[in-house]
């Protein structure tokens, strides 16, 4: 164990077997949508009418804008991606990793034996925000990787799904945990309680989907949309479409930094201390 | 040309909101000194040695170790300091071994030390592979002392060292202290243990409520401490007519009176007590502990917080 990274190894280290269970938990999950998703026939995909509209609320369970249907093959494998399931597991993953990032030395008074070395605080906590993206990205190769095995071995979903859009969706979820973790960063820098973080982390990612739900629910505060992550993590329209949609791409991503900075300033003006 | 302090502090202060940990401290220790610094729980060391160690920021005063601010210029400084906490924390899930490498790879400086210390501190191989979760407290204290002291720190700043060490393992440390002071190795010691200090130390610092009592050399803090005073009175000696102050800390066991008097007023104490028929007389120096708890007394009894103890 000697590594040019040790507060990012140390994170990783010692959530390696919560990390290998999600990951293998993600992958099992979208065979599992996969699996359900071809049980439903072609023609019959719930019923003749498809050219009805579904209920606008109905986008918030299937991760689109309002292109892609629940009563489609690409809506379902959206539905997998935005599951209360995936989302409480990312959200462990990036609790526990933001957490780890100062909160939890602070609350374990482990602190105390990292930053009286030479290491600057913006090093601890990009070495730690390091360790948050590599897990998010194993996660959600591992669930790509299942969803992209299903479309490819699956001909039907083969033909409604582009594989190029399985990728697509992968990478927009990585944006949407990065966008979840800069808030959560700043809590962890300032806060001394890992609970403070992992709290920090579920209020987002509940009152995230609960807002976008309500906001396509309810066109009175249509415009509260655009405050939650979902508004902008819509991989059934990746799936549908074959590219990262940029611009939320951009904005998830933007959330993200702009956390992480903030993290980065009240770290290095806060006492470190158990 | 005086050479630079060790560690200089300038009316530190430091509050949690209305809570005071340490209050316009002044303190300069010199390099190469073993430097002791006294006070009971709570009286502001921790405080204090975490502003000297960059984890605190002052509210207000001046810091330095080494010439440099433990905070602004923390990366110059680190390498050359060795630090213990007084509540030590370890991953529980890393091995001995494990530790010391992370600390070691964070410290980027070489790690001369390392096999010495283990060896002499007694953590074995063996010990050190397995995960610090089943470690007792001395070990854990060990591995601490290890990974303070395993740069070789030009300033080693050590929070309660002797906590949860076994008497044989203190006496390792005690040698590894008086090694470093004659290798010119400043060390800043903080302890409510009286006799370690009396033991390592050239010159003590006690605080008291977040405040300093006093900077003194171990030296004058013996001349100045107090004396026990053991009398045995003939029988029939009437305890009330025994003319003894209440700050004396009079204990009576039959016929036998324990006194602890402060230095200057033994002579004259004893003078009025021989009047009476004593049959047996002993007097012995009272050890830092008394000669502290004497101090914090007289502190008192001058803040008008208290009086003087009863028997």
């Amino acid at each position: 164990m000697r590594t040019r990274l040790p507060l990012a190894w140390l994170a990783l280290y010692r959530r390696r077997r919560m990390l290998a269970v999600l990951a293998v938990g993600l992958f099992a999950f979208e065979l599992l949508i996969v699996v359900v998703a071809t049980t439903v026939p072609t023609e019959s995909i719930f019923g003749p009418r498809q050219d009805l509209p579904v209920p606008d609320a109905f986008q918030a369970f299937s991760g689109s804008s309002g292109e892609v249907t629940l009563a489609s093959y690409a809506g379902l494998l959206g539905a997998g991606l935005v599951h209360p399931f995936w989302i409480a597991m990312h959200l462990t993953a990036v609790g526990s990793l933001a957490a780890a990032a100062v909160a939890a030395d602070v609350e374990q008074g482990t602190i105390e034996l990292i930053v009286v070395r030479p290491v600057s605080r913006l090093r601890l906590l990009a070495e730690r925000a390091g360790a948050l993206v590599a897990a998010c990205v194993l996660l959600h190769l591992a669930a790509t990787l299942a969803v992209f095995l299903g479309v490819l071995a699956v001909p039907r979903l083969h033909q409604a799904v582009r594989l190029t859009g399985v990728v697509a969706a992968g990478v927009l979820g990585i944006g949407f945990s990065l966008c979840v973790a800069g808030p959560v960063l700043a809590v962890s820098a300032a806060g001394r309680r890992r609970g403070q973080v992992i709290g920090a982390g579920i209020a987002i990612g509940a009152v995230g989907f609960a807002v976008n739900f309500l906001a396509l629910a309810w066109s009175a505060v249509d415009f509260l949309r655009f405050l939650s992550p979902f508004h902008y993590y819509v991989p059934a329209d990746a799936l549908v479409r074959g590219t990262v949609p940029w611009a939320s791409l951009a904005v998830l991503l933007a959330v993200g930094a702009a956390g992480t900075v903030a993290a980065g300033r009240l770290l290095v003006h806060r006492d470190l201390a158990p | 040309m005086t050479a630079q302090p060790a560690i200089e502090l300038e009316a530190l202060s430091k509050r949690y909101g209305p809570t005071v940990g340490i209050e316009d401290l002044d303190l300069e220790v010199r390099q190469g000194e073993v430097f002791g610094f006294l006070g009971p729980n709570g009286s502001g060391k921790t405080t204090t040695i975490r502003c000297l160690v960059g984890l605190l920021t002052p509210t207000a005063g001046r810091v330095r170790v080494l010439g440099l601010d433990p905070l602004a210029d923390h990366r110059d400084l680190a390498p050359r300091i060795g630090y213990l906490p007084g509540e030590l924390r370890l991953y529980g899930e890393l091995t001995g071994a494990q530790h010391l490498r992370l600390l070691g790879d964070l410290q980027g400086a070489p790690t001369p030390r390392r096999d010495e210390l283990c060896r002499r501190l007694d953590l074995s191989a063996r010990d050190l592979d397995r995960p610090v979760a089943g470690w007792s407290r001395g070990m854990k204290q060990k591995l601490g002392l290890v990974q303070a002291l395993q740069h070789d720190p030009e300033v080693a700043i050590l929070d309660e060292p002797t906590e949860g060490l076994d008497p044989l393992v203190q006496e390792t440390f005690f040698a590894l202290l008086d090694e470093a002071k004659d290798a010119g190795r400043t060390v800043f010691l903080s302890s409510h243990v009286l006799a370690e200090v009396q033991r390592t130390c050239g010159r003590v610092a006690i605080v008291r409520s977040g405040r300093l009592a006093t900077v003194q050399a171990v030296e004058e803090l013996r001349d100045a401490r107090a004396r026990r005073v053991r009398l045995t009175f003939a029988h029939g000696v009437d305890r009330d007519r025994v003319p003894v102050a209440a700050h004396w800390s009079p204990a009576w066991s039959e016929r036998t009176l324990r006194l602890l008097v402060e230095g200057a007023e033994v002579v004259p104490a004893l003078r009025r007590l021989l009047e009476l028929p004593v049959t047996d007389l002993a007097v012995e120096e009272a050890g830092l502990d008394e000669a502290f708890l004497a101090f914090y007394r007289q502190a008192e009894a001058e803040a008008g917080t208290v009086g003087g103890r009863s028997a």
